[in-house]
């Protein structure tokens, strides 16, 4: 030891050999403390299980290992891989408990607060995708059910023992199994077990999803750690034109039973064709002995629904707060959600009045103006509808009492309009603008809505436009899409669309057919949400999308919503050229596969409801 | 040896501190009169006992089925051992007596089966499965036994994670896994359509318990096998059992060539 700098060097290892002496000899599962393992560096897995599905893909009906439950079942089997040839599908990342079984290489790090050098983070990088996941180590709370999901989800960790433990929540639906429609739900939530053995890591995955499981997925994936940088780390995708002149309503997928692939992977290997089709069973060693007692007939039942059951109910988290307070969601920018009156509130900022989308029930309208108080000093200026239904417009009387219109006096407009037939009032600066398509004020007007409620500023064509708060705003009207009023409200530099009933996260679409409404029409009005949206990465992300009810999407939101439209008109189409009366389609249960994630058989609007107002807009207007 | 002003001040800062140290060990007991060490059982940073089930959820098809002869595919076998799998005839084994190839340590671990596992005293866990009815011993310290069956001998340690201020120089943390070394087995089968397994392969598993929160015990068993005869490179998987409460379903069954 010749400098000084060695000595203080000797004199920190004493330091810390003394430390011991004081501390307990215990690695901590307290967030924010030294991890007990060290995960950092360059992992590549090891394929030495599942190879063929983790490489090539799973064949069709191979699903042997998956605990799917009925819905899971058949919403796999319905499944046609070419579904990855439509535009919004074909960048699609993978789900965080796919993702760790993807092949390429795998970096993991540490994020540490710069002051205290606590662990804040850890984060785990995939090739295959692009994949980033955060795994958050600084006690964090989970967003609220509202909140955006991603494929990722939203991962919290801690330590416990010698393993990081990783919950995640908010991710996407997606697929459970590479290739072969095997579904997850985006209501799975996700435990992960890591534990480093010298320079082996092994992540075990444990899949909890109410919507498509019967029981808990469980899987493990190997790593090996490498000792330099592999440099591939990036996976470019951009969507295109894969197939050209195809209907924009076409959506890959087989009608319940007539899937030509389902018996191949069993009759390839020799397998009893229920084999793979038992759900939970097919995990434990009793697969033997039941498969034994499986018939022809219950074997060939696999395919569709069964028959006689009630319609499942949806097993996913209520997204709405229901604790009596208004919450806000920032969405991007000026724009925000308000949640907590029935349908989303969606409020827009700036140096101008408050635009504000749909006024909620209007149960709690003094809340929810009284948020809106706490983003901006201005008033409401602008309020506008994407329907005329209660969830939307209830607080129309009173947040546009709340509000002013500071562009309207002294203005010829209003000098000219005769406001006794425009609904327009008489001061202005006592009551905001409310906006929609000319049929919601028909209708609300039909339904014998106090004028203060009505929105007057309306438009007749298929566009209205407005700049405000630096923003532009366009209201697209959807032609008989959920009724014949609809409209989405897009803001264009902030890239948020409001849907209205459109889309929700929720439920089954509400299409009211006796005012206007129609399977097509809403199915066209979903292609146009599609037509205006741009991911931001793999799928994700970009255009957020307000939901009338639910959590806030993106686009993939919205797509898996279509293609669900559009799988069950065309079963129920299907069966209406084969001439099925509306009881033998809800016998069908044409919505099997789905009813885990929309369903209800009580309320306003249940599952047979759906069914029939697709039957009767198809009766009405066939579908080409 | 002269030390400096500056070397010495380092030094007399840190006495203390090391005088405090030597104080707190003296209130343990005392470094010159070391308490026994734990027994192995007492030292199990976790239970193990109970009964387990597999759950089958990779290589599903190859581990619930008999695969097809020729059917081994990732595995990194060596020209020798594919010409092995490639003439795997389960007539003969049988006719043999030797139906329990694909049940010894190197393939038990990934049938379908459910296990039990208890200690046997204080210093072994015996594991046994329904499957083929097999026992296998996990000795901690010295092994025991000669091997050559299809268990072979299997040497246990707790191995646990080197925390940096965890004892002087480095000593365990919390946590840990069961490691277990296996050698000297009988050749036998990786899976039970004749992939082989030679009699200098060395099976290295690690046993760790995993509680799902709100729910389940897991146990995942980790398992790299080297076999320089028959493997390409190591060969590793990872296993899961899921803990049952109670004996239900405990099926002692033999072995099967098939």
């Amino acid at each position: 030891m010749k400098s000084a700098r060695g000595w203080i060097s000797a004199g920190l290892m004493l330091l810390c050999v003394t430390l011991s002496g004081q501390a307990p000899q215990i690695p901590t599962a307290i967030p924010g403390q030294a991890p007990p393992v060290d995960l950092s560096g360059y992992w590549s897995p090891v394929l030495h299980e599942d190879l063929t599905e983790r490489g090539p893909g799973s064949e069709i009906a191979d699903y042997g290992g998956f605990p799917l439950n009925e819905a899971g079942r058949l919403w796999a089997l319905s499944y046609d891989p070419s579904r990855v040839t439509l535009r919004h599908h074909q960048c699609e990342a993978y789900l965080a408990p796919y993702q760790m079984r993807a092949l390429g290489n795998f970096r993991i790090w540490e994020e540490r607060e710069e002051h205290t050098q606590r662990l804040v983070a850890i984060h785990i990088w995939a090739q295959t995708t692009e994949g980033h996941r955060i795994v958050w180590m600084d006690g964090r709370p989970h967003p609220p059910a509202w909140a955006p999901h991603t494929f990722r989800g939203f991962s919290t960790g801690q330590f416990v023992g010698n393993a990081l433990v990783v919950r995640t929540t908010h991710m996407k639906n997606g697929a459970l199994r590479r290739g072969n429609g095997a579904p997850e739900s985006d209501q799975a939530t996700l435990t992960e077990f890591f534990v480093r053995h010298d320079d082996h890591l092994t992540n075990v995955t444990v899949v909890t999803d109410p919507v498509f499981l019967s029981e808990p997925m469980v899987r493990s994936n190997d790593f090996s750690r490498q000792p330099v940088d592999p440099g591939a780390w990036l996976y470019a995708c951009d969507d295109g034109e894969q197939i050209l002149d195809r209907p924009k309503d076409y959506v890959p997928h087989y009608v319940f039973g007539k899937q030509p692939f389902a018996r191949e992977f069993a009759t390839r290997y020799k397998l009893p064709v229920a084999s793979s089709l038992l759900g939970g069973v097919t995990m434990y060693p009793e697969l033997a002995a039941r498969l034994r007692s499986v018939t022809d007939a219950e074997a060939n039942a696999l395919f569709a629904p069964a028959a006689g059951r009630s319609p499942e109910t949806s097993k996913g988290i209520d997204p709405e707060p229901r604790d009596g307070n208004i919450h806000i969601w920032p969405v991007r920018e000026n724009v925000y959600m308000l949640v907590g009156d029935g349908g989303n509130i969606v409020v827009q900022t700036g140096d101008q009045g408050a635009f504000v989308v749909d006024t909620g029930e209007g149960t709690m309208s003094e809340k929810v103006i009284a948020a809106i108080r706490t983003l901006t000093d201005k008033p409401i200026q602008f309020i506008a509808n994407t329907n005329f239904r209660r969830e939307h417009t209830g607080g129309n009387a009173a947040l546009g009492a709340a509000g002013q219109d500071p562009s309207l006096p002294g203005s010829f407009f209003l000098v000219q309009a005769p406001r006794g037939v425009t609904g327009f009032f008489d001061d202005p600066l006592k009551h905001a603008t409310m906006m929609a398509h000319v049929n919601v004020q028909v209708r609300m007007q039909a339904a014998g809505a106090p004028a203060g409620a009505v929105p007057a500023d309306t438009y007749l064509d298929d566009r209205r436009r407005k700049f405000h708060n630096g923003d532009s705003i366009e209201l697209f009207h959807q032609p008989n899409a959920v009724t014949d009023g609809d409209s989405l409200v897009y803001f264009r530099r902030a890239d948020v669309i409001v849907a209205g009933d459109i889309f929700t996260t929720t439920q089954y679409p509400v299409i009211d057919v006796k005012s206007g409404g129609s399977v097509q029409g809403l199915i066209a009005a979903l292609n146009d949400i599609l037509d205006r949206t741009v991911y931001r990465h793999q799928g994700e992300g970009g255009t957020y999308i307000v939901p009338g009810h639910g959590y806030l999407a993106d686009e993939h939101e919205v797509v898996e919503y279509r293609d669900m439209v559009v799988i069950v008109r065309d079963r129920i189409k299907a069966l209406i050229q084969a001439g099925a009366t509306l009881q033998q389609v809800k016998a069908a249960r044409v919505t099997a596969d789905y009813d885990t994630q929309f369903g209800a058989n009580t309320g306003p609007w249940t599952t047979d409801m759906f069914v029939e107002a697709v039957y009767s807009s198809l009766k009405a207007a066939p579908a080409r | 040896m002269k030390l400096g002003l500056t070397k010495a001040a380092v030094l007399l800062a840190f006495l203390p501190a090391l005088a405090f140290n030597v104080l707190v060990d003296a209130q343990r007991g005392g470094r010159g009169v070391p308490a026994a060490p734990p027994t192995p059982r007492a030292a199990a940073p976790f239970d193990l006992s109970g009964q387990w089930v597999s759950l089958i959820t990779e290589d599903w098809r190859q581990r619930q089925f008999t695969p097809a002869k020729g059917d081994y595919v990732p595995l990194p076998l060596s020209p020798a051992a594919r010409k092995i799998a490639d003439s795997w005839d389960p007539a003969k084994d049988e006719a043999v007596g030797e139906q329990c190839r694909a049940y010894g340590a190197a393939g038990l671990m990934r049938l379908p089966t459910r296990i039990r596992i208890a200690w046997d005293g204080e210093t072994a866990l015996k594991l046994e499965t329904d499957a083929g009815t097999q026992t296998r011993m996990f000795y901690f310290g010295a092994p025991q036994g000669s091997g050559g069956d299809w268990q072979g001998v299997s040497a246990a340690t707790w191995d646990a994670p080197r925390a940096p201020f965890a004892g002087r120089g480095g000593g365990p943390s919390s946590g840990g896994s069961l490691k277990v070394v296996t050698t000297r087995m009988k050749p036998g089968y990786l899976r039970k359509n004749g992939v082989p397994y030679g009699a200098n392969a060395v099976l290295t598993e690690y046993f760790d318990r995993f509680d799902v929160p709100g729910g389940d015990a897991l146990l995942v068993v980790t398992s790299e096998l080297v076999d320089t005869e028959n493997l390409m490179t190591p060969y590793w998987t990872s296993q899961q059992f899921k803990r049952e409460n109670g004996t239900t379903g405990w099926n002692p069954t033999p072995c099967a060539a098939r």
